[in-house]
């Protein structure tokens, strides 16, 4: 089982290393540098090209706990998902609604999907820490995060 | 300047009620942070960086050297109160502190871990203010071929290391090192697989893939234990109090292994974790009784616990008298310092001695402040591991978004980040240890420039990196510190066999 996890992203940092091996053939060369753009690159290339056959054919096990940490269950994948909308959605209307309003709803949504069920808790804390966030950023930091529809 | 009119300087910027303050809340912080499962001094500093756009830069490293060592004191209240340390470097912390929380003695435990953890800090700045200055002198005189084999020994150091599997963690190395080549190289101009991209002609920042590898990683496994309480951290903790013959008994553990923790911090690729495992396996096989160990003995909590805070200590000599990070925390440390616009390195101590000293003095105070506060506000502070799991993850990741909008003000940068944390978590899945991926991105840009500048002085001849004894011995230590694991491997296989 450990070989064949191996074996698979083995080959497939062996094919990443092809393609990176193949940008660093295409990177334009000058005439008079004794060390070009391109040679530590290529090295890198190499060396990960080397590694990922040294993985594919390594015999060495990972740890019980490590093993454990590659079964995750369907709910938990279900969750980890979730998040990963809630994320994508947040970046891309972060601009366009502006840092307070995608935050508040981002922590107040994202506390909800995974379980927290205490409403007025979660409200606060979604309100209170974003607006205190941006206080600090804004008015005392003096960096401008996205105001979006908000007159502030 | 001298080093005592160094020295005082130090003291004025660590004794200013800013210094003060600064390193009050740092430590505070990374006590916080750190004894929260999973997120260690990496998320830590990453997360507290955005804090301090804007801020003076001397006081900006004072609060983020004080969230550090914070986080890895911090560590420990998890590792003891509920068997699941906050960071690696208190695992061991967890083997004899966790028995005497079952015992009833938390309190003691907890003590125990604060007065060792306070005297191997205290103890290790002492040698830091010896040992920087010296190796800072020394490193002046380092040229291009030095530096560079310097960089490679730190990285084949952690690479080897490393827990695991050394290919997995030198593909790790090697992988950060190809991020860092993205963007334009500096000396021909030319664009570097930015696959056509505006936003990637000056490359990934690196507080992007600290927090993608980290924090966001370690978000991705609290999700999946999102259910899991807290149980016992509400409890009674028990009396704070030590006998006459634990502090007789403690001495001796917390003298010689804040030494060795410190020595060990100082070596590339070491760092707290091993300092820790190290100290706890020395005082074990010294001890008279060591059947004791693992059962709530007082030496085998105090020993990882001094050590860990020394080795923390330690790890600063590189940073702050080479500019070269030895682990995966210092690889942050040296971010925030050119976030701030400081390179650490030999010539730090002779052009910003306030930055230099500053940090190292204010240590002292620090140490202070985490024992005066955490040994009355332990019960209270500890507390914070009872915050839901889904209210922490949100803010963590809150936390994280907003350090990065801040740094770039591009959302495409929110982006990576998200695909950095999907990386690191696939990394964690995988076994592939995400500090040397850390550490050879921070430390690539630095490497190809020295080996460059090398170049360009032989005129193009390798050679170079063997005329020089320092860099000879250094690139020898290196083949040695790559060579080690494979052989060790092979060894205990034939002898298996």
């Amino acid at each position: 089982m450990v070989q064949r996890v191996n074996r698979k992203i083995g080959l497939i940092l062996t094919l990443l290393s092809i393609g990176y091996l193949y940008m660093s053939y295409q990177l334009p060369t000058y005439l008079y540098i004794p060390l070009d753009a391109d040679a530590v690159p290529k090295t890198l290339g190499w060396v990960l090209l080397v590694l990922s056959i040294a993985l594919i054919f390594s015999k060495d096990s990972d740890s019980e706990e490590q093993k454990a940490k590659r079964q995750i269950p369907k709910t938990d994948v279900k969750a980890l998902l979730g998040v990963g909308a809630l994320l994508l959605i947040y970046i891309i209307l972060f601009e366009t609604l502006g840092f307070i309003i995608m935050t508040v709803l981002f922590v107040y949504f994202c506390s909800w999907f995974l379980g927290y069920k205490n409403h007025s808790v979660n409200a606060f804390v979604s309100i209170v820490f974003p607006v205190a966030l941006y206080s600090i950023f804004v008015f005392m930091l003096q960096i401008k995060l996205p105001q979006g529809i908000l007159p502030f | 300047m001298g080093a005592i009119e160094g020295i005082l300087t130090g003291f004025e910027v660590a004794f200013s009620w800013e210094g003060i303050l600064f390193v009050l809340l740092g430590v505070f912080v990374g006590t916080f942070i750190g004894m929260l499962p999973g997120l260690g001094p990496i998320s830590a500093i990453a997360i507290m960086i955005p804090i301090t756009y804007g801020m003076d830069p001397t006081l900006a490293l004072v609060m983020m050297a004080g969230v550090y060592y914070g986080a890895v004191f911090g560590g420990s209240t998890s590792s003891i109160l509920l068997n699941a340390p906050g960071i690696s470097g208190t695992v061991a912390s967890s083997f004899d502190g966790y028995p005497m929380a079952q015992q009833g003695k938390a309190g003691k435990a907890l003590a125990i871990a604060a007065i060792s953890s306070f005297a191997g800090g205290t103890i290790s700045v002492v040698l830091l203010m010896i040992f920087a200055p010296m190796l800072a002198s020394v490193a002046i005189s380092f040229g291009p071929p030095a530096y560079f084999a310097l960089m490679l020994l730190g990285l084949t150091a952690i690479a080897s290391l490393s827990e695991g599997s050394t290919i997995k963690a030198l593909i790790s190395a090697v992988v950060g090192f190809m991020v860092a080549t993205i963007g334009i190289d500096p000396q021909t101009g030319t664009g570097r697989f930015t696959f056509g991209s505006m936003n990637l002609l000056d490359g990934i920042d690196f507080l992007v893939i600290a927090l993608g590898l980290f924090a966001i990683a370690e978000v991705c496994y609290l999700v999946m234990n999102r259910h899991k309480s807290s149980a016992g951290s509400g409890k009674e903790i028990g009396s704070l109090k030590l006998s006459k013959e634990d502090a007789k008994e403690m001495s001796g553990p917390v003298g010689r292994q804040s030494l060795l923790g410190f020595i060990l911090g100082i070596l590339p690729g070491a760092g707290a974790t091993i300092a820790s495992f190290i100290s706890y396996i020395a005082e074990k096989r010294i001890a008279k009784k060591p059947e004791e160990f693992g059962k709530g003995s007082v030496k085998g909590l105090a020993a990882p616990e001094a050590s860990n805070n020394a080795a923390t200590s330690g790890a600063f000599v590189p940073l702050l008298s080479l500019g070269i990070p030895g682990s995966g925390t210092t690889a942050v440390m040296l971010g925030a310092f050119l976030v701030l616009g400081l390179q650490p390195g030999p010539m730090l101590m002779g052009d910003h001695p306030e930055v230099f000293w500053g940090i190292i003095a204010s240590m002292y105070i620090g140490n202070i402040f985490l024992l005066v506060l955490n040994l009355p506000l332990i019960p209270y502070i500890a507390r914070i591991l009872t915050i839901p799991r889904p209210l922490l993850i949100s803010l963590v990741l809150m936390f994280s978004l907003i350090g990065v909008y801040a740094i770039s003000f591009s959302v495409f940068d929110l982006y990576l980040l998200l695909a950095f944390g999907v990386i690191g978590f696939l990394m964690r899945m995988f076994a592939f240890p995400a500090p040397p991926f850390i550490l050879a991105f921070i430390l690539g840009g630095m490497m190809e420039q020295s080996l460059r500048q090398s170049m360009t002085i032989s005129n193009g001849s390798i050679s170079i990196m063997f005329e020089n004894n320092i860099s000879l011995v250094l690139i020898i230590l290196s083949v040695l510190s790559f060579a080690f694991p494979i052989a060790k491997s092979i060894w205990s296989k034939k002898k298996a066999s």
